[in-house]
């Protein structure tokens, strides 16, 4: 009995403790994203990111994360339901014309007035230009990001010889990849070919446009056809576990890679862990120019939020200048607006900054965005590209019939959808493939 | 009057007998409709409804026909539950007879092959991509040893064979347990007198084994085999963390339909081939069962 009362005092000691430590918030907001979704960044945003404006604020922030998927069934399901729960979300731009569609999310025009109305903050106006549908702005800019290539420095030395790698081609690319294999006996390159990985993005942003000048019209030309038949050829020296690769840092990291093609924010890991080890250059040119995705990611409040002010606080927040540079710092997504790109500190993410200049610099630069306008069946896209390249580069089919069979799926999507082509493509409604 | 009290106790007994066992199976039903028959009348009326208009159409099931991965990832889903379950139930039976003997130290040894039980099917994929990768530890292992000079890269997609084994060997290791579980305590219900009689009459240990433990265990290893082949089309985690999809399962598919190309018809329809394999196989095994019990009793 004793000792049941000394259990009990010391289980109200403890609890007394931990509540006298804790002390809730007054308010809360529920913000939904598909960023963040490795657990260490989730970590750093809860506890960093989010707890910053908490302090400032007094109101807490419930993050969840999900896939693309349940992301935007969640959004779709509670407007469709006329109940809302979630205050602001962020995505991909490529998600919001699915919101607009499905009128889950509320225009920001009146948020992005309040914002511009403060001093200390201008935006890039190609990602304004993107956040904008017809006379609607779906989204508030607040994250960017791209693709690059990253090497480790030991992996330099087999590099092209009298050749540049700020201004590396395919076709350096591939002989560095010949020089690896035959200097270790192994293949080194690494593409995320995973089922999650990000390499479609690869083959229809950066290798099509690079090769063909488009991202769709071109997709069955001869310039396509000479592009996989190198593509087969860059297969030959890639890394034959690479279809198990979903974030590049892990094999560049373990050492199995030593060239490799992947978003920054899964490159990040490895500059974090041996910023000494790898360098970080522009993706390769083709015959058509250095094409890059620039991916844009923005933030939004739906239209049945039910706290659309605190929404509005927490976005100005998340654009600060100040917090872009920790976003930066976090999870590698590089800011929106000039003001904090040039407050970026010097360091392994300015290795990382420095690469993205030079891709962006490049005299031959040509700059992809991500699809849109294929509503719910933007998921066929990446797919119809995946598929191709597995027909081609792994089962060896023949090029030019896979080409016409894909492009004609490619053709019905954005026909049935009536969509228009994504940039660098001209802006044909619906897109087809000549 | 005491006819009357008669009947009236029979009345309620017989209202007693008749409605507690349903009132009892009531919560479990209630249960598997909500979460069971209603999710796959669901999924099933997902399957054949247009994603856009919800009209009846056979679509969905056309569309997955037509992948590119559909008929591999049938094929592969039955190799996989075809070299697996046998080599699941074969080991699981071997280990359960071993700890059935009661040897010295077979408790801790029960719990050191039941740990598997415990950990999830991508935690488990995981680790074994951690020993099959290029830097992994049978790799460092074997270059320790000096069995080999330069790492041998295990998971390539050269080697599709390669690829099926490093699932079956991940399978094996992770479900070998549940299926020693299932038949160790079959086991442990046989009783000891027809082990003693046949050894009385004289029967070693193979013929004791052939001729008493193994049909007498025949319903646990009907369980185990039910079990294990229809969780063998329900694999996916595993399959994707060592194979990407270079090895399509049909789990998988259903996964990738729904989460890449955001298309819940087309998953359902997937997962309604999955329901009738499983189902087929299933009835098959029971069939099998139902012939052996003829035969016997003949």
């Amino acid at each position: 009995m004793l000792l049941r009362i000394l259990a009990a005092a010391v289980g109200f000691i403890l609890l007394a403790g931990v509540g006298g430590a804790y002390t809730a918030p007054a308010q809360e907001i529920i913000f939904t994203s598909n960023q963040f979704s490795p657990v260490e960044e989730q970590e750093w945003a809860r506890n960093t990111l989010f707890a910053r404006f908490t302090q400032e604020t007094n109101v807490g922030v419930r993050f969840i994360n999900e896939t693309e998927g349940p992301y935007v069934d969640r959004l779709v399901a509670e407007a469709k339901a006329g109940r809302g729960t979630i205050d602001v979300t962020g995505g991909l731009h490529g998600i919001f014309p699915i919101f607009l569609a499905e009128n889950v999310i509320r225009d920001m025009k009146s948020v992005q007035a309040s914002l511009d109305g403060r001093k200390d903050r201008t935006f890039y106006k190609d990602l304004l230009a993107v956040s904008k549908f017809g006379d609607v702005q779906a989204f508030i800019p607040w994250m960017q990001a791209t693709y690059l290539i990253v090497a480790h420095r030991s992996a330099m030395q087999y590099f092209p010889r009298g050749r540049n790698p700020m201004r590396m081609t395919y076709e350096d690319l591939l002989e560095w990849g010949q020089n690896i294999r035959q200097a270790t006996g192994q293949r080194r390159v690494g593409f995320p070919v995973g089922p999650l990985g990000l390499y479609p993005r690869f083959l229809h942003g950066y290798i099509y446009p690079s090769w063909t000048g488009f991202q769709v019209k071109g997709f069955k030309s001869a310039q396509a056809v000479e592009m996989w038949q190198y593509l087969r050829r860059l297969w030959g020296v890639t890394h034959p576990s690479s279809f198990t690769y979903e974030i590049m840092s892990e094999p560049l990291l373990r050492g199995e890679v030593l060239v490799a093609w992947d978003h920054v924010a899964r490159i990040l890991p490895a500059l974090r862990q041996r910023p000494n080890d790898f360098v970080v250059l522009p993706s390769p040119a083709g015959p058509r120019g250095r094409s890059f995705i620039s991916v844009v990611v923005g933030l939004s409040i739906p239209r049945l939020a039910p706290n659309p002010e605190l929404a509005a606080r927490f976005i100005e927040y998340m654009t600060r200048p100040a917090t872009q540079v920790v976003t930066l710092q976090g999870v590698g997504f590089f800011p929106v607006s000039p003001q904090a790109s040039r407050e970026v500190p010097a360091g392994g993410l300015k290795v990382m900054a420095d690469g993205v200049n030079e891709q962006g610099d490049a005299p031959d630069a040509r700059t992809a965005l991500l699809p849109i306008g294929l509503g719910a069946r933007t998921g066929e896209f990446q797919p119809i590209y995946r598929d191709t390249f597995q027909l081609i580069a792994i089962e060896g089919r023949n090029i030019q019939e896979v080409l016409n069979a894909q492009a004609r799926k490619l053709e019905d999507l954005y026909r049935a959808m009536n969509a228009v082509c994504p940039p660098p493509d001209p802006a044909v409604r619906p897109c087809k493939p000549d | 009057m005491a006819v009357a009290e008669v009947e009236l106790a029979q009345v309620a007994r017989r209202a007693r007998v008749d409605w507690a066992p349903y009132l009892l199976v009531l919560p479990t039903l209630a249960f598997l409709a909500v979460f069971f028959v209603y999710p796959m009348a669901q999924a099933i009326g997902l399957a054949i409804s247009d994603q856009q208009t919800g009209a009846w159409t056979l679509a969905n099931f056309r569309r997955m026909a037509g992948d590119l991965y559909f008929a591999p990832a049938v094929r592969y889903s039955i190799l996989i539950a075809a070299f697996a379950v046998p080599l699941q139930v074969a080991l699981g039976l071997v280990i359960a007879l071993l700890v059935n003997s009661r040897f010295p130290g077979h408790s801790a040894f029960l719990y050191l092959t039941a740990i598997p039980i415990g950990i999830s099917d991508l935690a488990a994929g995981l680790i074994w991509l951690s020993i099959f990768t290029e830097r992994g530890y049978l790799n460092a292992f074997l270059q320790a040893a000096g069995a080999v000079t330069e790492p041998i890269i295990f998971l390539t997609f050269e080697h599709r064979s390669w690829l099926v084994a490093a699932i079956v060997i991940t399978e094996v290791w992770r479900a070998t347990a549940i299926v020693m579980l299932i038949l160790l305590s079959g086991l442990q219900l046989i009783p000891k007198d027809y082990h003693e009689t046949a050894s009385v009459f004289g029967a070693g240990r193979w013929r004791t084994l052939w001729h008493v433990t193994l049909p007498l265990l025949r319903p646990s290893l009907q369980t185990a085999l039910i079990i294990r082949t229809i969780l063998a089309f329900q694999v996916f985690a595993t399959v994707i963390t060592l194979t990407g999809r270079q090895i399509p399962v049909l789990a998988g598919e259903a996964y990738f339909w729904y989460t890449l190309y955001r298309s819940p018809n087309v998953a359902s329809s997937y997962a309604a081939i999955i329901l009738v394999l499983s189902a087929a196989i299933t009835l098959g095994y029971l069939r099998l069962l139902r012939q052996r019990e003829l035969e016997m009793a003949a």
